[in-house]
C-alpha cells in the first residue's frame, strides 16, 4: 500500500465510526480541560498522597474551585494547602460540610475505612460524591454506600480509573470486537518496592496514618490495588468472578508487620476463565498491569500505556500499517494510542505513546462532566460495590487461605 | 543508625542518606521524601506525555494554563533567576536543545521564526496562578532546576517528620544537607574525585555543580556540552569548566550553577548565593571563588586548598 493510500484508508476508518475495529479517537475524552459549563465548587476530604494528586489534577480545570480541604492530620493538611493556599482547612469533615457554603461536590480520599461516613454525610447534604476505590473495607459498608447513592439524585462516582482511561476504552473496544479472539486467560499484577508505611513518629499518628498495615482495617494488597484492577476485567468481560483462592506472606519487610507484603490469588469467572493475580511490596519489576490473553492475541494494559501482541494467524487490521511498535524480547507489541488517527494525520504518531494526562485526570474529568451534564456517573456506586465485594473476599481468601465463594446476592445495595 | 534509600527519577539516580534512631520511621520518612522526587519527575518531565510540563508546552502558546500553587512557585523561581542572571538561566531553551539534537527522545526540532526562545516571552499571572507563552513553538525545559526543586520538596517532608540529619543528592550534581553528621560541624562534599579538590561544607544548605560534560555533541569540529547559552542560541562553549554554587535551597543552587557556568565570573549573583568557578582543563581544574561572593554565608562554605588561586571580596 502506498503512503497516500494508507492515509486515505485511515481517514476512511476514522469516518466509519461504527466499523468493527476502529481506532477513532474520542478527542473530547482526551482534552476536557476547558469544557465545563458552570463552575463546580468542591471540597477534598483526605489529603494524603491521593488527595494531593487529586488537587494537582483539579487545578487544570478552569471551572473547578476547591473551597476547602480536610484531614485529621495537621501535616497532611498543611501540605495540601501548598497546592491550594486559598482553600479553607478543616480537621473534621462534618464541620467542613456544615460550614462551607455553596459546595457542589465532595471528593473522598480518606483511608478506606472512613469512606462510608464521609460519603454518606456528603450525600445527606445533597452533594455529588467522588469516592476513591475501594469503596469500603467491609461489605456491609460498601452496600450502605451504594444504597445511599442509589437513593440520592446526585452523581456518585467510584474512583476506579480504568473505565475513563482513553487507552483502556480503546483496548476494550478491540477486545469486545473479537480482535484477540476468545479469552483464555487473565492476569494482573501490582509490583512496587515500598515499605507501605507512612511516617508517623508517635502512636496516635501511627494509628491514624498506618491503617494499611493494621490487620483490622486493611484490605491488604488485593483490596487496595486488586479491586481497581479487577474492575477493569469486570468491565472488559461484563462478568464477575464467583470464587477466590489465595495465599500471602511477609517475605521482604520483616519489621513486625502482620499484613502480607506479597500475595498470590486466583479468581474464577463462570465458564472456566481464571484470573491470576499477584502483588508485592518487595520488588518493582513490571509495575502494575493487567493481561488479557485470547486465542488470537494478548492485550497488556499498564495504565499510562497499552499494547496488543498478535498471534501469527490473527487477521491484519488496516490501521496496523501505521501502528507504532515496541519490542519486548521475542514479542512485538503494537502500541495502543488513544488519539492515533489525529496524530497519524499530523505525522506525529510517535509522539502519541502514552496518555496526554495521568489516568486520574480522566477519572475526575468524567465525574465533573457527569455533574455538568446531569448524567449518571461513568463508574457508579454499584460497580464500586461489586468490585469491593470481589476485593474484600479475595483479601479474605488470601489471609485465611480458604476459598471464598463470591455470592452475587452480595452485589445488592442494602 | 544510617539508612540509605534511592530512586530513579529525572533520568538519573537520587539518593538519600538519613541519620536517626528509629529504623521504621527513618525508612517511612525517606520513602515519603523519595515520593516527592518521583512526583516532581511525573509533573515536570519534558519527555513524559502526561506531565504537567508537557501540558504547558503543548497548550501555553494558545491559552493560559492554570497551575496549582506548588507548581506555580517553581515557575516563579525560574522567572526570578532568569531576571537576576540576565537570561543566563533560561528554561525556554528547550526548542534549541531539540534543534541541536540534545533531546533524541523527542522528534527533532526545526528553527522557527520569530525565535521561540527567551523568558521574556513567558508570562506568569500570580492572580490566576497561570502561565502562557507569547510566541508559538515555545517550550520549557526544567532540566537546570527540577532536580534541585525535587530535593527541596523532599527535604521539606524530612524536616516535617523531624529528621534533622540527612544528605540528599540527585545525579551527583545537586546536593542538599540537613543538619550535619553526628559529631561533625557540616557535611563535607568534595567537588571532584581528585585529591586536593575543593570541599563544600554544608549545613542546612544546598550545593549544585554544573559542567559541560555528560551529553555532548560535535559541532564544526568542536565538542560541546549539553548546556545551552540562551543569549547566543548555541551550545555554551566558554572558558568556565565547572560552576559550583551554594545556596540555602537546592532549586536556587541548581538554577544558579547553570547561570554561573554560562556567564562566568562576570555575573554577580544575589545575596545568599556563593559561587566557585573552575577554569583550565578537565584534568587540571583551577578553582576560584567568585569575586563578588563573600567567602562565608549561612554557616556553609567552600574550602579551597591553598595551592588553588583564591580571591574574595
Amino acid at each position: 500500500m502506498k503512503d497516500t493510500d494508507r492515509r486515505s484508508f485511515l481517514k476512511g476508518m476514522a469516518g466509519a465510526g461504527a466499523a468493527a475495529i476502529s481506532i477513532r479517537p474520542r478527542l473530547e475524552d482526551l482534552h476536557l480541560a476547558a469544557a465545563l459549563g458552570a463552575e463546580v465548587k468542591v471540597a477534598i476530604i483526605g489529603t494524603g498522597r491521593q488527595g494531593r494528586a487529586i488537587l494537582g489534577q483539579l487545578a487544570k480545570f478552569e471551572n473547578v474551585k476547591v473551597l476547602a480541604v480536610c484531614d485529621v492530620d495537621d501535616r497532611r493538611l498543611r501540605s495540601s494547602l501548598r497546592r491550594v493556599p486559598g482553600a479553607k482547612a478543616y480537621p473534621d469533615h462534618k464541620k467542613l460540610l456544615d460550614e462551607v457554603k455553596g459546595l457542589d461536590a465532595v471528593i473522598v480520599a480518606t483511608p478506606t475505612h472512613q469512606h462510608r461516613e464521609c460519603a454518606l454525610d456528603a450525600l445527606d447534604r445533597g452533594l455529588h460524591v467522588y469516592c476513591e476505590c475501594p469503596l469500603a473495607h467491609r461489605i456491609e459498608e460498601a452496600q450502605a454506600i451504594a444504597a445511599a447513592a442509589r437513593k440520592s439524585r446526585q452523581v456518585f462516582q467510584t474512583g476506579m480509573q480504568g473505565r475513563s482511561n482513553p487507552i483502556y476504552k480503546l483496548a476494550r473496544s478491540f477486545v469486545r470486537s473479537g480482535a484477540i479472539g476468545d479469552m483464555v486467560s487473565l492476569g494482573a499484577q501490582w509490583h512496587k518496592k515500598t515499605s507501605w508505611r507512612t511516617p508517623a513518629g508517635d502512636p496516635a499518628r501511627e494509628k491514624a496514618l498506618n491503617w494499611r498495615l493494621d490487620p483490622e482495617l486493611s484490605t491488604g494488597l488485593f483490596g487496595e490495588f486488586g479491586t481497581q484492577q479487577m474492575d477493569v476485567l469486570h468491565w472488559f468481560l461484563g462478568q464477575y468472578p464467583n470464587s477466590a483462592r489465595g495465599r500471602g506472606a511477609v517475605l521482604g519487610w520483616k519489621d513486625g508487620r502482620k499484613v502480607h507484603d506479597t500475595i498470590h490469588a486466583e479468581l474464577s469467572f463462570p465458564k472456566g476463565l481464571e484470573v491470576s493475580y499477584e502483588a508485592t511490596l518487595c520488588n518493582s519489576y513490571q509495575g502494575q498491569h493487567e493481561l488479557l490473553v485470547g486465542t488470537l492475541g494478548t492485550v497488556k494494559l499498564a495504565w499510562t500505556a497499552g499494547w496488543m501482541f498478535k498471534e501469527a494467524d490473527a487477521p491484519t487490521q488496516g490501521w496496523e500499517v501505521y501502528a507504532n511498535r515496541q519490542q519486548f524480547h521475542n514479542d512485538e507489541g503494537i502500541t495502543l494510542i488513544a488519539d492515533a488517527t489525529k496524530l497519524a494525520e499530523a505525522g506525529k504518531l510517535e509522539a502519541g505513546v502514552g496518555l496526554p494526562h495521568p489516568p486520574l485526570y480522566y477519572s475526575l474529568a468524567a465525574f465533573l462532566k457527569s455533574i455538568d451534564e446531569n448524567q449518571p456517573a461513568l463508574c457508579s456506586a454499584e460497580e464500586g460495590l461489586r468490585a469491593a465485594v470481589v476485593g474484600i473476599l479475595a483479601h479474605k481468601a488470601v489471609t485465611s487461605g480458604k476459598e471464598q465463594v463470591i455470592d452475587p446476592e452480595l452485589f445488592n445495595p442494602k | 543508625m544510617i539508612l540509605r534509600l534511592a530512586t530513579q527519577a529525572m533520568g538519573t539516580r537520587f539518593e538519600l542518606v538519613l541519620g536517626g534512631e528509629h529504623a521504621r520511621h527513618l525508612r517511612a520518612a525517606g520513602e515519603a521524601a523519595l515520593y516527592e522526587i518521583e512526583e516532581c519527575h511525573r509533573r515536570f518531565s519534558l519527555f513524559g506525555r502526561d506531565s504537567l510540563l508537557s501540558l504547558i508546552n503543548r497548550e501555553a502558546a494558545r491559552r493560559w494554563v492554570q497551575l496549582d500553587a506548588e507548581a506555580f512557585s517553581l515557575f516563579e523561581l525560574c522567572a526570578k533567576v532568569a531576571a537576576a542572571s540576565q537570561g543566563a538561566f533560561d528554561p525556554s531553551v528547550a526548542p534549541l536543545m531539540r534543534e541541536f539534537g540534545f533531546h533524541p527522545e523527542l522528534p527533532p526540532g526545526e528553527p522557527a521564526e520569530p525565535s521561540p526562545v527567551g523568558w521574556q516571552h513567558v508570562e506568569l499571572d500570580p492572580e490566576r496562578q497561570a502561565i502562557r507563552f507569547h510566541r508559538p513553538h515555545m517550550s520549557l525545559d526544567l532540566g537546570a532546576v527540577a532536580k534541585g526543586h525535587g530535593l527541596d520538596l523532599a527535604a521539606q517532608v524530612l524536616r516535617e517528620e523531624g529528621i534533622s540529619c540527612a544528605l540528599l543528592q540527585g545525579g551527583s550534581s545537586t546536593v542538599l544537607a540537613l543538619g550535619s553528621p553526628p559529631g561533625l560541624s557540616a557535611w563535607r562534599v568534595a567537588l571532584a574525585p581528585t585529591p586536593g579538590a575543593p570541599i563544600a561544607c554544608l549545613k542546612n544548605a544546598a550545593l549544585s555543580v554544573s559542567a559541560p560534560t555528560g551529553r555532548q555533541l560535535e559541532l564544526e569540529g568542536q565538542v560541546l556540552g549539553h548546556v545551552m547559552d540562551p543569549i547566543t542560541g548555541r551550545p555554551w562553549a566558554g572558558k568556565t569548566r565547572r560552576a559550583a554554587v551554594l545556596a540555602t535551597d537546592a532549586g536556587r543552587a541548581d538554577a544558579w550553577s547553570t547561570a554561573m557556568l554560562v556567564r562566568g565570573p562576570d555575573l554577580v549573583p544575589p545575596q545568599g548565593i556563593q559561587a566557585l568557578l573552575a577554569s583550565g582543563s578537565d584534568d587540571a581544574l583551577c578553582w576560584q571563588l567568585n569575586k563578588a561572593c563573600p567567602t562565608q554565608s549561612f554557616g556553609s562554605r567552600f574550602l579551597v586548598p591553598p595551592n588553588q588561586k583564591q580571591e574574595s571580596a
